[in-house]
């Protein structure tokens, strides 16, 4: 096959090289592999910049500058004891993680996350298999991303009330009204984007946006932008909005019971999340990728920009009470929502 | 009995506002002391003269200073403690006390318990007003026991005063320090008092009275226990450990019949070895003396690692097979007990020799007297102001009938006679109205009857009695040059105040006198001149009121000891003369109440401390390990008639006795339970252990266990033999006696106890003795070394008995002497 | 100092600033206006610029917080109170102790226990000294009440070892003779204090 370069964007969907189940199992493999060490690498880079805002030097002795604390923790999430409760529901304690990671991980399949590209002829076997950016290119790729994130919803809360702790129980129950709630924020602020687009595939939006940071969504609709970025940290559960196991009041709400590699899919959950979430907000608000010269490297700096602005506000912001939580989504963030998608329609009918 | 005893009588004084009772006669201080008043005093020790060395305990009585521990009350004295002028004083002393003295508190035994550091803050002396150059004062070891840190004397004088008016040894006195003179600046501006005591300190310190760097003494270390300050200490004891560190444990000292209240003072070993370890042992100098067994023989406990129980089993089939069980009376009035509870369920026959001959005596006299006990215990004895010594090497056999004797020549302005057929220089030198009779050997009934001659009422006598003594009258002329006493009065500067005195003398002055003499064939006897102790006798006799006499264990292994103990009743009967006996082992008394003793032992044989087929000892050399005494709980009986508690200072973690009684005839859980099932009708109580106190009052009362009852009973005719002079012994002659310090195994295993096992000799005799000598008893001998006792006088050599391995006691039989062939090797 | 000083001994000079707190709003339009304000007001990113400030103060302006124990030590307090240090005199080398046994009295975790014994030169002389540093608990009394200065508080505060014996016996403690010159003089707990002279009376001497 020919490697193909791309000018036009219009022809860019019709030059496509038809898409094996192989390379879309090789992508799979890929996302899996490369989005979970993402995510073991973004606890190192949690650690130091938030170590670094608190002028500490965070993780220093494995590895030069720390770097090898991810295999340190990974060896030692993996060689703990898996432990069960005894008057925990066994099944769905032990399904629960899955839930959380699976989800997340499925969620990427119809994100965008790499340029696409063919493996070299002279490799055996996959020789040649043409591996697309996206798993699984749906047009309706937002919908399913965020119904999927929905779906995560499951995880901690069937681990919370399978483990048959009271901090688990409370953690569950924040999952609940927390994801469900802000589920509508998520949807209603990206609707606006949406009815501009007027499509559901992230090629679109991408598409849409090309041209150069003028024809940014995120101009066109600042309000839907901050809007998402709001309920994203919600969704994601992280400061301010980390209520589901916050330390100070339920120990580890969801996790408390969780240990080992059960805590690490979790873990491993959240932060494929964080990254989706990243990707979404750069996608559709920032311009997405470019597939010309250095359009690579920029589509990851917005992915970093959005992961870095997490950690920031982590160790900048003190989180939120529940019930501020709740009086920000469906007195604040909903009404405001609601009145930005109504006032898209109307400028779009004008 | 009450014609004898001088009433007390009870006056009242009022110090500081307060009306006290106090004894008529008694020293201001010791009144104050005894109503819980305090008044400063260092130097001054009761029951010794006082020094004025000190002069600390100045008080205005009726407006005149005077020193509280040398002026009497009165009835209705009124005393000031504190006034301007005394307090100016006192602080002035105490400023001159602490004048040199070195800043080494951190370092010094003493460690906080010291009076110096007392006196100077309880009169708040915060700075020195005085200085002088001080002198060089060397350290030195006086003897195996002494240390003496001159440096840090301060000249109370209170170890010469003990030694001298208690102990009678005098080894130690004030010598010249060699200081510089006082400023003569100081003479006008020191308060009076102040500057005669510094005037006095500054030229003295303490030696040797000997001259030499040695003491010449029974190493009591009773001098290191009145030692106010860290200048006299044990010399195993010198900075081995603070005061603060040490438990005290009361105990009753276990080596002697004079059963004297101690404290083991114990902490752990060392930083490596916590086991616990006496370190010393104290007392309550003020009301007790020891002797140098009771201080230094302290570490004679029994370590064992556990219960042996193979051993423990072996005993009691031992105990199931055996006729007799031998003991000796170093053992508590419960183990007593139990052996006489043995004796009756079991049938065994128990064997004691010297608390068996103790025993027959003092039934022999009971049946005379018509009561159980001696009359007077030591204490009385001890307050009177004539006293007599019978039977008994008072240097040897009991540390408190010795001190007591010359306590009495110190401090009544007593006399004494001492009656005993080994010579001994230390009696003499007690006091000056003291008569010494070497006598033969089986003479003791001549003395007995001689004591009768001099103080019984003959009208109270039986006619044969008194016929027999006057059969020893005789009448002669003779022309004597008497000594008459003149006085002469004479004006004297003294050397300490510079004050001048009028002294009234008596100058000796010879005149010749023809007179009659009756001549009394007893004295004669006794092997002294007839007149001349006619005249010293009359002399002694002046300004006395109460008599006293010690009765020895000679008396009691002698062949005529019932008629002994029969004399001795007469005495009492028809005399003002009052007896108190010495038992012969710490616990004879006891073991003679207690048990049922018999003579011979026969056929498979337990002992307790002793020779036999099976021993249990408390040694730790026997068959099965017993508790020593400072490990066991139990009750002693004293020659003060009293039973006295002894407590555990250290851990013994084997069997006892009352374990053997568990398994033979069953017992009460602890050995001290016991203690009230002692014979009632033998004069014990039935007090628990427990209740028992062990301390002494403010005023000196003892108030130590219980007393035990004088039970009286019906008392016989009393129809006494004359004196048999068969039974007198001539040649060479061995005495069973043990040096000072020396007792029982117990004081010979104790490691600051040196004197040795062997034959104790006057030096020349020693000498002609050579190194080493065999003893040929007649049939049995021992080997044994010849010791050279300076004390010692005359030919009669001493054989100890305090090894009971080698058993001396079946050596000599039923008498404390024998004549024996004694060849060199 | 009376009682009411003693209460208000912390009151002074403060520089305390009281917070303009308004009032919670009553009315939904006060309300609504105060979540206006407080959303538009840049609060919010001032905290984010002040994290933002320290991240790059500390990574590229040298303030930088962290001390790398156990690779870097910080300096300590000479009133730190850690491992007990026996001194010497300088001049002679002799060990300062004397034995008195104070510090083995005061010690209220009964830790320290010391064998003294008279030696050749007449002296007190200490054969063994302990301190069990599992017992413990580092209160400084021994130092203070020590009147030779000789048991003080010295810097080692790593007292994490396979024994406890390690460092708890006298030569451990005391000051090896040939640092002797780079013993330092504690000024802690129960040292002279700067003004001792003047509290000193003269006592007369006639020399």
């Amino acid at each position: 096959m020919e490697v193909v370069s791309y000018r036009n964007v219009e022809t860019f969907v019709q030059h496509i090289p038809e898409v094996t189940a192989l390379g879309v199992w090789i992508k799979a493999i890929i996302i899996l592999a490369v989005i979970s060490a993402i995510a073991g690498f973004g606890t190192y880079v949690e650690r130091k910049v938030l170590a670094f805002m608190q002028r500490r030097l965070g993780p220093m002795h494995v590895g030069p500058y720390g770097l090898l604390q991810i295999i340190a923790d990974g060896i030692k999430l993996f060689t703990k004891e898996d432990i069960v409760p005894q008057n925990a529901n066994r099944f769905i304690f032990m399904v629960a993680p899955v839930i959380t990671a699976a989800t997340a991980f499925i969620a990427l399949a119809a994100v965008p996350v790499f340029p696409d590209f063919t493996i070299p002829e002279w490799i055996p076997v996959i020789g040649g298999t043409f591996v697309p950016s996206i798993a699984s290119d749906l047009n309706v790729g937002i919908l399913f991303v965020l119904g999927m994130m929905a779906a995560g919803l499951y995880g901690p809360l069937l681990a919370g009330m399978a483990q048959a702790n009271k901090w688990g129980i409370i953690g569950a129950a924040r999952t609940a009204i927390q994801f469900l709630s802000y589920e509508v924020v998520t949807g209603l602020s990206i609707l606006a984007p949406i009815m501009i687009v007027g499509s559901l595939s992230f090629v679109d939006f991408n598409a849409a946006q090309a041209g150069g940071v003028a024809n940014w969504l995120v101009w066109k609709q600042p309000v839907a932008f901050i809007l998402f970025l709001i309920a994203g940290f919600a969704e994601t559960n992280r400061t301010p909005f980390d209520l589901l196991e916050h330390e100070a009041e339920v120990v580890s709400g969801y996790a408390t019971e969780y240990s080992g590699m059960r805590w690490g899919m979790f873990f491993i959950g959240e932060y494929a999340n964080m990254i989706t979430i990243s990707v979404i907000a750069a996608i559709v608000f920032l311009g997405g990728y470019s597939t010309e010269g250095l359009g690579w490297l920029w589509i990851m700096l917005k992915i970093a920009f959005f992961f870095f602005l997490m950690l920031w506000v982590r160790a900048a912001w003190p989180h939120v009470r529940p019930d501020q939580l709740m009086w920000l989504c469906w007195k604040v963030l909903m009404p405001i929502a609601v009145i930005n998608v109504v006032i898209t329609g109307i400028v779009m009918m004008v | 009995m009450s014609e004898v005893k001088t009433v007390e009588n009870m006056v009242s004084i009022t110090i500081d506002g307060t009306t006290y009772q106090a004894k008529e006669g008694e020293y201001i201080l010791n009144a104050a002391r005894a109503n819980d008043v305090f008044i400063p005093a260092i130097c001054y020790l009761t029951r010794c003269s006082p020094t004025l060395a000190c002069r600390l305990c100045l008080v205005e009585a009726d407006g005149k200073q005077v020193y509280a521990c040398n002026a009497k009350v009165k009835d209705g004295m009124e005393i000031t403690v504190d006034t301007p002028n005394i307090l100016e004083e006192r602080r002035a002393i105490m400023e001159v006390y602490d004048v040199n003295h070195p800043l080494q508190c951190g370092v010094c035994d003493k460690s906080g318990e010291c009076e110096l550091q007392n006196y100077t803050l309880e009169l708040a002396v915060d700075s020195q007003s005085y200085a002088i150059p001080d002198t060089k004062r060397e350290v030195k070891d006086w003897s195996t026991v002494l240390h003496y840190d001159a440096g840090l004397c301060i000249v109370c004088e209170r170890c010469t005063t003990v030694c001298k008016d208690m102990i009678g040894d005098a080894a130690i006195s004030t010598t010249k320090r060699g200081g510089e003179p006082l400023d003569k600046a100081y003479k006008e501006t020191m308060p009076k008092d102040a500057y005669a005591m510094w005037n006095k300190l500054q030229k003295s310190i303490i030696a040797p009275s000997n001259g030499t760097d040695y003491t010449n003494c029974s190493d009591c270390g009773e001098c290191t226990a009145v030692c106010p300050v860290g200048a006299l200490t044990g010399r195993d004891f010198v900075y081995t450990s603070n005061a603060w560190e040490l438990e005290r444990v009361p105990a009753t000292c276990a080596h002697c019949s004079s059963g004297c209240q101690i404290y083991y003072e114990k902490k752990h070993t060392s930083v490596f070895d916590r086991s616990e370890k006496i370190y010393r042992v104290t007392n309550e100098w003020n009301y007790v003396s020891l002797c140098g067994a009771g201080r230094y023989g302290y570490d004679f406990e029994n370590r064992v690692e556990g219960k042996d129980e193979a051993a423990f089993n072996a005993a009691v089939e031992a105990f199931k097979k055996a006729e007799t069980i031998r003991f000796n009376s170093v053992i508590t009035n419960e183990e007593a007990l139990m052996l006489q509870t043995l004796k009756e369920k079991m049938g065994f026959k128990l064997v004691n020799p010297d608390a068996r001959a103790f025993q027959k005596f003092l039934g022999a006299y009971a049946k005379a007297a018509g009561q159980s006990l001696y009359s007077y215990d030591f204490k009385e004895v001890m307050v009177t102001d004539f006293v007599i010594s019978v039977g008994a090497s008072l240097r040897n056999d009991n540390p408190n009938a010795r001190y007591a004797f010359n306590n009495i020549q110190k401090m009544n302005k007593g006399a004494g006679l001492y009656f005993h057929p080994v010579g001994d220089n230390l009696v003499p030198t007690f006091g000056k109205n003291i008569e010494v009779f070497t006598h033969k050997v089986g003479l003791e009934e001549a003395a007995l009857y001689l004591v009768l001659d001099l103080f019984a009422d003959k009208e109270k006598l039986p006619e044969d009695v008194k016929s027999y003594l006057e059969s020893f009258k005789s009448t002669t002329t003779k022309t004597v040059k008497e000594k008459v006493m003149k006085e002469v009065t004479e004006t004297v500067i003294d050397e300490e105040t510079g004050e001048e005195k009028q002294v009234t003398k008596k100058v000796p002055e010879m005149v010749e006198k023809e007179i009659t003499i009756e001549k009394n064939g007893l004295v004669e006897l006794l092997g002294k001149e007839s007149d001349a102790f006619d005249a010293a006798f009359e002399k002694m006799m002046k300004k006395k009121e109460s008599f006293s006499m010690i009765v020895g264990e000679d008396l009691y292994f002698h062949d005529r000891a019932e008629n002994i103990a029969k004399l001795i009743a007469l005495i009492e009967q028809t005399s003002p003369v009052r007896v108190a006996m010495i038992p012969p082992k710490t616990n004879s008394l006891g073991v003679a109440l207690i048990c049922d003793l018999d003579d011979e032992a026969t056929g498979y044989t337990v002992g307790y401390n002793e020779n036999g087929d099976f021993r249990l000892s408390a040694l730790g050399d026997g068959d099965l390990d017993m508790p020593a005494m400072n490990q066991q709980e139990g009750t002693l009986t004293n020659m003060h008639k009293r039973v006295t508690p002894t407590n555990a200072a250290l851990e013994y973690n084997g069997y006892e006795l009352n374990d053997l009684m568990k398994v033979l005839v069953g017992a009460p859980e602890l050995t001290v339970d016991w203690t009230e099932k002692l014979p009632v009708e033998k004069g014990f109580r039935t007090a628990k252990f427990d209740d028992l106190p062990n301390g002494y009052l403010n005023d000196g009362t003892e108030n130590r266990g219980y007393a035990l009852e004088n039970i009286t009973c019906e008392a016989e005719a009393i129809a006494v033999e004359k004196i048999d002079e068969n039974g007198v012994l001539e040649g060479e002659i061995v005495y069973r006696c043990n040096p000072q310090r020396q007792f029982n195994d117990f004081t010979d295993k104790a490691h600051e106890i040196f004197e040795g096992f062997g034959l104790y000799a006057a030096p020349e005799k020693a000498k002609a003795l050579g190194e080493k000598v065999e003893i040929d008893f007649g049939g049995k001998s021992i080997t044994v070394d010849v010791i050279e006792d300076e004390r010692m006088e005359g030919d009669i050599t001493a054989l100890a008995d305090f090894k009971s391995e080698a058993d001396v006691y079946s050596l000599f039989g039923p008498s404390r002497y024998r004549k024996v062939t004694i060849r060199k090797v | 100092m009376g009682l009411e000083q003693f209460k208000n001994r912390n009151v002074g000079q403060q520089e305390y600033v009281l917070l303009d707190l308004e009032h919670t709003p009553q009315t939904p339009m006060g309300k609504f206006k105060q979540v206006v304000k407080r959303t538009f007001k840049p609060e919010l990113f001032v905290g984010l610029g002040v994290t933002m400030r320290e991240m790059i103060n500390a990574l590229f302006k040298g303030q930088m917080h962290t001390i790398k124990y156990p690779f870097e030590k910080l300096p300590i307090s000479p009133r730190y109170r850690a491992i007990h240090e026996m001194l010497r005199l300088l001049e002679s080398g002799h060990y300062r102790c004397i034995g008195c046994g104070l510090c083995e009295k005061i010690c209220i975790s009964n830790c320290i226990t010391m064998d003294t014994r008279y030696d050749e030169n007449q002296r007190k002389e200490v054969s063994e000294y302990t301190i069990n540093f599992g017992r413990c608990i580092f209160c400084g009394y021994c130092a203070e009440v020590c009147p030779e200065l000789a048991i003080v508080h010295g810097p080692r505060y790593e007292t994490a070892s396979e024994q406890r014996a390690s460092f708890s016996l006298f030569e451990d403690m005391l000051t090896p003779i040939d640092k002797l010159n780079l013993q330092q003089e504690y000024d802690g707990f129960g040292a002279v204090t700067p003004n001792a002279d003047e509290n000193i009376k003269k006592t007369p001497l006639a020399y």
